[in-house]
């Protein structure tokens, strides 16, 4: 059982419209659901969400996506170089999206209501993706094919990990062994001075 | 190729083209698209007759036949492999940049194009182009001619999507230092088939 009343937390409410999105879809979820569904008031709701049910849903998106972007952080941990990075990124990304039922279903049913909202002309997935990569190339930047800059390959590449990301295209990216060619001679092509090796 | 529009199928399509660039998709209605085409409406409606949502799929499918069209003349004088990419990548980008529905709809309407261009409709997307494009591949690609098409087609949209403070892919020179760059020493490693790939690794 959940405990009542505590004075909402903004967690609790983000997990309640969540739980609410998963069961109606975005369009029918209403303030009040997500307060019952957190036990509290539409009062204590609006208080913590003066934007009412556009903020909560945006909030949310927000949240379940840096929940993504958190795990993605734990699951390239021990990945030796950027190139293994990108591998495990993709691996785990298009398993965490197929697996994410909530995510699925409304993107099945609601795809109006959700993309804009996390759409690459949006900062926010894009903004994400850019960061990550930036910040693994960094490291590596030495690395780099003469004339090129980390921020430029980092536009570059964030762009077409997002393409992989949305669609798989001729490529079965849950085998690991597609992943490591598609990684080092596309992906990868012309960013490093050296010619990677793959399977 | 000009073909003797029997049906009025052209005419609505343009009507409803200039209709959504002027208004949008969601506030253009049939009774529109005739007044725009100068049909009347049980015409429209015998030619497309499951409604609003058939008329998309017809302008979609009549607009993507057009722009392969456009990309089949563009690359008829490329001589090699970098010159053929580069043609189809600026077609193919002026196409989507001078398209004043597209062009409108990203601006004001992104929850009605977006879907279009994500998740299994990408993967639709892809599919047509690989099975369009690789055979312009092929001559130097052979067997890895579609994922060449995939991957360039994956540039292309990403690039449209979202400008780039790097490339403006309409403009040739800048669209040549990219495929130099990022996309020709993808398709010049070749290693992409699985008989390459396990001689590489023996």
């Amino acid at each position: 059982m959940r405990p009542r009343d505590r004075g909402a937390s903004t967690e609790r409410l983000l997990q309640a419209t969540f739980a609410c999105v998963a069961r109606y879809g975005i369009a029918k979820t209403t303030v009040e659901d997500v307060a019952r569904e957190a036990g509290v008031s539409r009062a204590t709701v609006y208080r913590q969400f003066p934007g009412g049910k556009d903020q909560l849903i945006g909030d949310t998106i927000r949240w379940e996506t840096a929940r993504f972007f958190a795990e993605l952080a734990l699951a390239i941990e021990h990945a030796p170089d950027f190139e293994t990075t990108l591998e495990e990124a993709i691996v785990f990304a298009r398993g965490a999206l197929k697996q994410h039922a909530v995510f699925q279903k409304v993107l099945e049913t609601e795809p109006d209501l959700l993309l804009p909202r996390m759409s690459v002309d949006d900062s926010l997935v894009r903004a994400m993706v850019a960061t990550f990569v930036k910040t693994h190339l960094e490291p590596e930047a030495g690395r780099l094919a003469a004339g090129l800059t980390v921020d430029q390959v980092a536009d570059h590449v964030s762009r077409l990990l997002l393409s992989f990301f949305n669609a798989e295209g001729s490529w079965d990216l849950t085998d690991r062994e597609q992943v490591n060619v598609l990684v080092r001679t596309q992906l990868l092509a012309g960013v490093f001075a050296e010619t990677l090796r793959h399977h | 190729m000009p073909v003797i529009d029997l049906r009025g199928e052209d005419r609505i399509v343009e009507a409803t083209l200039r209709c959504v660039a002027r208004w949008g998709l969601s506030k253009t209605t049939l009774d529109d698209v005739a007044r725009e085409a100068g049909l009347s409406r049980a015409t429209v409606y015998r030619v497309v007759p499951g409604g609003k949502d058939n008329l998309i799929a017809m302008v979609s499918a009549v607009e993507l036949a057009r722009f392969f069209g456009e990309l089949h003349e563009a690359v008829q004088g490329a001589a090699t492999l970098e010159d053929t990419v580069v043609t189809g990548v600026v077609t193919a980008a002026r196409h989507l940049e001078h398209h004043g529905a597209l062009k409108f709809m990203i601006e004001h309407e992104p929850e009605q194009i977006l879907p279009l261009f994500a998740f299994t409709n990408l993967d639709r997307i892809l599919d047509n182009v690989r099975t369009f494009a690789s055979p312009y591949l092929e001559p130097w690609l052979g067997d890895d001619a579609r994922r060449g098409a995939e991957w360039i087609a994956r540039i292309v949209l990403s690039y449209a999507c979202a400008p780039s403070p790097e490339y403006d892919l309409t403009d040739e020179a800048s669209a040549r230092r990219l495929v130099r760059t990022f996309v020709m020493p993808s398709l010049e490693s070749r290693p992409l088939t699985k008989e390459v790939v396990s001689h590489v690794s023996n």
